[in-house]
């Protein structure tokens, strides 16, 4: 029979009142971990049509904005290796910014959450929660004691991101497929 | 410690790696160890109309499916739970799930639901016998297993510490000592508790973001009603697995001292 700790669970019920926020990637490093290949990597501006947005919802059956999209693609010398695409998903518990990969025929290569954060809305509200952020790095997410908590409990769904996915797949193929 | 994160099976699936290695070697580990949650997700999704689930769903009654060896350990391990808990765990309760608006309604007729437990066969080299019209759903098991599949992966690159977390099911391995936050089931954005894992699984289950008409995914399989109610499981067992199908039924027996949990050498607390 296995043994918990239960004294170590009754001693450090947590106190209530914060959030969970973790930075995974910056921009660069989701570069460089979704296109290791690519000697560069270029903004690119990318605004939809009125037939473009009609085109993206009809593949996705998701609306999509004209505007405000965050495109870079890859290049390898002058060998396009494909496009990364970054969005954020504003949920009613979450706050994430994610990166898409896209191969140059607009198929998905990999996608890779930047960003994590529960509870957006409670952290303004509450002063206690941001104090204990005072000093730590964006990098070093939420610290527990001398480490980084992992959160067991249960799921919370990431639908929100797999539609924004399907979305940035429709946006490749109307507007960046070779 | 590095971290990165992907959307698979459902979740979030969270990988920490606590050795000091290089970037280009972390990033093949971190590869290597989501590849193998992506392949999980391939086969075991209920969504997906190509994976082992989508095709054992449709198959008719009496019809023999060849599975993949991770789908057939996973069928392996789920009836053996079922047996252990007296049909408690039950993975042919997707039915249910669909009634309930849990998951999506695969195309075909809907099976009648059944409380009896003997549908399904596990015959020699990776066949699945059903005997009756049915829908499984491995979503109480398979995350679990992802993340065991995950660690065996990370060590076969040679990473001596790490925690793969999908979506509240975790498991660490190695000298590290990972803090492990329990959502708190009544306000599921603050923690109700905290601990410290080594070398050990942990999986939590809850109903506070369940959608569907009760709130909850978890179907009880002794009587078919879901387990409802603003608690949460946690089970600690040695892989992520049993730990994963285990939380199932002390979610339905409310009895976190349950004779399955001994008979797996796990042990489990209702917050």
């Amino acid at each position: 029979m296995k043994q918990l700790h239960l004294a170590t669970l009754a001693a450090t019920a947590a106190a209530s009142g914060f959030a969970f926020a973790t930075q995974y990637l910056t921009v660069e490093q989701a570069q460089r971990v979704m296109f290791p290949d690519a000697t560069q990597f270029k903004d690119t501006h990318l605004q939809l049509s009125p037939e473009q947005m009609r085109q993206v919802e009809k593949l996705s059956g998701l609306p999509a904005r004209s505007v405000n999209w965050r495109v870079f693609a890859a290049y390898h010398g002058d060998a396009l290796l494909g496009h990364v695409v970054l969005d954020d998903v504003i949920g009613k518990f979450e706050l994430i910014s994610y990166a898409v990969a896209l191969n140059p025929d607009a198929s998905i290569k990999q996608v890779e959450i930047l960003t994590y954060r529960e509870s957006h809305g409670f952290e303004i509200k509450n002063p206690a929660w941001r104090k204990q952020f005072v000093g730590k790095t964006a990098q070093s997410g939420l610290a527990v004691g001398e480490g980084i908590a992992n959160i067991s409990g249960a799921t919370l769904s990431c639908t929100h991101v797999t539609d924004g996915v399907r979305r940035i797949a429709a946006i490749a193929q109307v507007m960046l497929k070779k | 410690m590095k971290r990165r994160a992907q959307p698979w099976l459902g979740t979030f699936v969270e990988i920490a790696i606590a050795d000091a290695l290089g970037d280009d070697i972390l990033i093949s580990c971190f590869n290597c160890a989501f590849s193998a949650i992506a392949e999980v997700h391939r086969l075991m999704s209920f969504h997906d109309a190509a994976s082992d689930v989508s095709r054992i769903n449709r198959a008719s009654a009496g019809e023999t499916v060849e599975v993949h060896p991770h789908t057939y350990e996973v069928l392996q391990a789920a009836l053996s739970v079922t047996r252990e808990s007296g049909g408690i765990f039950d993975v042919v309760c997707a039915v249910r799930l669909v009634e309930w608006g849990c998951l999506p309604s695969p195309e075909g007729s809907m099976p009648n639901y059944s409380l009896r437990h003997n549908a399904l066969t596990l015959e020699d080299e990776c066949m699945v016998r059903k005997s009756r019209a049915l829908w499984i759903d491995l979503g109480g098991i398979a995350k679990g297993y992802a993340v065991d599949l995950a660690v065996a992966e990370l060590k076969r690159c040679g990473v001596q510490s790490a925690c793969v977390n999908a979506g509240g099911d975790l498991r660490v391995f190695g000298d590290t000592s990972f803090p492990v936050l329990i959502r708190d089931p009544r306000s599921p954005c603050e923690a109700g508790l905290q601990l410290q894992l080594q070398n050990e699984a942990l999986a939590s289950s809850g109903n506070y973001f369940s959608i569907g008409r009760y709130g909850s995914a978890l179907v009880n399989g002794h009587d078919g009603q879901p387990c409802t109610g603003e608690f949460s499981v946690s089970v600690c067992a040695s892989t992520c697995m049993l730990a994963d199908a285990l939380t199932k039924v002390v979610a339905a027996s409310r009895d976190p001292q349950h004779p399955a949990l001994a008979h797996f050498g796990a042990a489990a607390f209702i917050i």
